[in-house]
């Protein structure tokens, strides 16, 4: 059972304050194994503040961040899962998932985590899985201004996986969940 | 210099000094199963009590038979008969077995794990009521296991496999978008709610990371329970698992640092059971037998009862008056003159029921009585802690606060079967 918190384009401070009070209130530490983050933090701040809510932080470069270290993509595995992260702003057209699903061979994994649409996005192809957690703040996007906060907890259990999708709407947390798996033959290299 | 007033002329005896010749608890190699013969005729210079009269198959009178017998293995032996004679039997008497224990059971006869259970009664009297009732229990505590030992994830996969939902196949052909559903019960990962398993989860993860560290702390010298063998990692196992599901099942007093002390001898003596079927058990007959040894005194254990008269400070002032009135002379040294607070150091000795005091083999012995005495487990206690502390009188009374403190929490190795008489003989409402 390891719980994997995936966020992004929170874009603090430039179009949002902070993370919506109702989802403040749920992320405490000592939960959540691993946090993964889309991009467009923007500031230090907020990357000092996830990493208090766990150590083991990934977070990939959007255009509108601040610190110019961020990689442009990066993979990491999780029990039996390979999961990609990228922040989106750089496969075009934005948001295309036949475009999304290129990258994901590229990177060779299970689930590819993307942002930058500011739109929560949960899409299976023969690669596997694209997951867009959307804005955690609800930051207007280059697309639209009408972005409800968002952001995905997944629970991964062996060859199973529990997405959490958390969304605020009119002021209300709402929370669904996907559940897939994958065959163990699918993992030829042990 | 000793005063001799106030203390009774039994303790000044030389009987009592802190060297005693008797070897009954030395080390020597177990005593194979002779069948009963007479006793031979005394050889050793004079003990000053006589040699004791050969046993018939009935009870004695005399409970209270001399503890520095000359031929002990014969004694050994005897002992060991009647306790077969009386396991033996269809229905078991406990008062005679409780009779025989407290004189401490025979090592090597691997009859200890089945005696506990008998007095803190797992066990039922009836002999033939064993097999089902030990079914009955141990498929309980899988029960339990099952219930409690797992974590919300694959709770929440139990609970949706039984309502029969598809899980989405990821690489099965085909693309779209992946369907949301709802969740049951509002329940999430995230969520605050008190009755959410998920929340609940991380409540106890203190819990459990306590109780991690105290059963790798546990006995660290002893192979049994520690150590890179995969026979003490599956013992650490069992005494997490019975520890876990404890906590959880009361939640009352949850886990207390302590109790994994108190498990230990427990566990130790059930799974040496010789009998195969007995020991691949002892994780559930252990978890049993804890709670019924726990029940007499968990409120020892229980912070909000610290001051009442059912707490532990409540129980340390019985000592306290216990001593007072055996042996007013060092009580009053103890706690007036030298200011030793009781708590200092029986603390310690009663909520740990004195495994931390003695070598593992001798706490097994303390044990015997502890769970055999009539008196049952707490009177027993503070008797033992009483002698505990008349035998050493000589040094208490010498010494000031620091040098006995330090004593008293380092306290010295005994003769058990001498500090066992020496409790026995405290007994009854009133010492003259």
């Amino acid at each position: 059972m390891v719980l994997v918190l995936a966020l992004g384009d929170l874009h603090i401070p430039h179009r949002a304050p902070d993370l919506p009070a109702k989802f403040k209130s749920m992320l405490v530490p000592g939960k959540i194994q691993h946090i993964i983050c889309t991009g467009n933090l923007c500031i230090k701040e907020v990357h000092d503040y996830l990493k208090s809510l766990c150590p083991d932080l990934h977070v990939t470069r959007g255009e509108y961040d601040e610190d110019t270290r961020y990689p442009e993509t990066k993979t990491l595995t999780i029990g039996q899962f390979k999961l990609g992260l990228c922040h989106g702003h750089q496969i075009i057209p934005w948001g295309d998932l036949d475009s999304l699903a290129m990258l994901q061979r590229q990177l060779d994994v299970d689930i590819l985590v993307t942002g930058h649409t500011h739109q929560f996005k949960a899409y299976k192809h023969e690669g596997g899985v694209v997951i867009n957690p959307g804005s955690a703040t609800g930051a207007y996007s280059s697309i639209t201004y009408d972005v409800n906060p968002s952001f995905v907890l997944m629970d991964i259990d062996s060859l199973r996986v529990v997405v959490y999708v958390y969304e605020l709407i009119d002021g209300e947390v709402k929370v669904d969940k996907i559940d897939f798996k994958k065959t163990a033959t699918a993992n030829a290299s042990q | 210099m000793v005063g001799k007033k106030g203390v009774p002329d039994w303790l000044n005896s030389p009987l009592w000094s802190s060297h005693p010749s008797d070897a009954r608890y030395a080390t020597k190699t177990p005593s194979p199963d002779p069948p009963p013969r007479p006793p031979p005729p005394p050889s050793d210079p004079s003990p000053p009590p006589p040699p004791p009269p050969p046993l018939p198959e009935a009870t004695r009178e005399e409970p209270s038979l001399s503890r520095v017998p000359p031929e002990e293995d014969s004694l050994q032996s005897q002992l060991l008969t009647e306790f077969k004679l009386t396991l033996s039997k269809k229905v078991i008497n406990l008062g005679e077995l409780r009779r025989l224990t407290c004189q401490g059971i025979p090592d090597g006869a691997g009859i200890r794990p089945t005696v506990w259970k008998l007095l803190l009664g797992y066990l039922p009297h009836d002999r033939t009521l064993w097999a089902h009732e030990l079914d009955k229990k141990r498929s309980q505590y899988n029960a339990f296991k099952d219930e409690l030992l797992l974590n919300p994830s694959e709770i929440t996969r139990r609970l949706e496999e039984s309502a029969g939902s598809k899980t989405e196949e990821f690489n099965c052909k085909g693309s779209g978008l992946l369907q949301r559903s709802e969740i049951t019960d509002g329940e999430h990962p995230l969520s605050l709610g008190k009755t959410s398993i998920w929340n609940q989860y991380f409540q106890d993860t203190e819990i459990i990371e306590q109780i991690d560290r105290d059963v790798k702390r546990t006995h660290p010298d002893m192979l049994f329970f520690s150590g890179d063998s995969s026979f003490a990692k599956s013992n650490q196992e069992a005494l997490r698992r019975i520890l876990t599901v404890f906590a959880k099942l009361n939640p009352g007093i949850r886990y207390v640092q302590g109790m994994n002390e108190v498990l230990a001898p427990l566990f130790y003596v059930l799974r040496n059971d010789p009998d195969e079927n007995n020991a691949v058990y002892a994780e559930a007959d252990t978890f049993f037998c804890f709670v019924e040894l726990l029940s007499g005194f968990r409120d020892n254990f229980c912070k909000q009862l610290d001051n009442s008269v059912v707490g532990i400070r409540s129980t340390i002032a019985k000592l306290s008056q216990l001593l007072k009135r055996h042996d007013e002379e060092l009580w009053r040294h103890l706690e007036v003159t030298t200011k030793v607070n009781p708590q200092f150091y029986a603390f310690r000795w009663i909520t740990l029921l004195l495994t931390q005091e003695f070598s593992f083999t001798d706490c097994l012995l303390i044990w015997d009585t502890l769970l055999g005495d009539p008196e049952g487990l707490q009177e027993t206690l503070l008797r033992i802690c009483c002698a505990m502390l008349i035998l050493v009188r000589r040094r208490l009374l010498a010494g000031d606060f620091t040098a006995n403190l330090k004593l008293l929490q380092n306290y010295p190795t005994t003769n058990i079967s001498h500090l066992l008489h020496v409790a026995n003989k405290l007994r009854g409402p009133m010492a003259s």
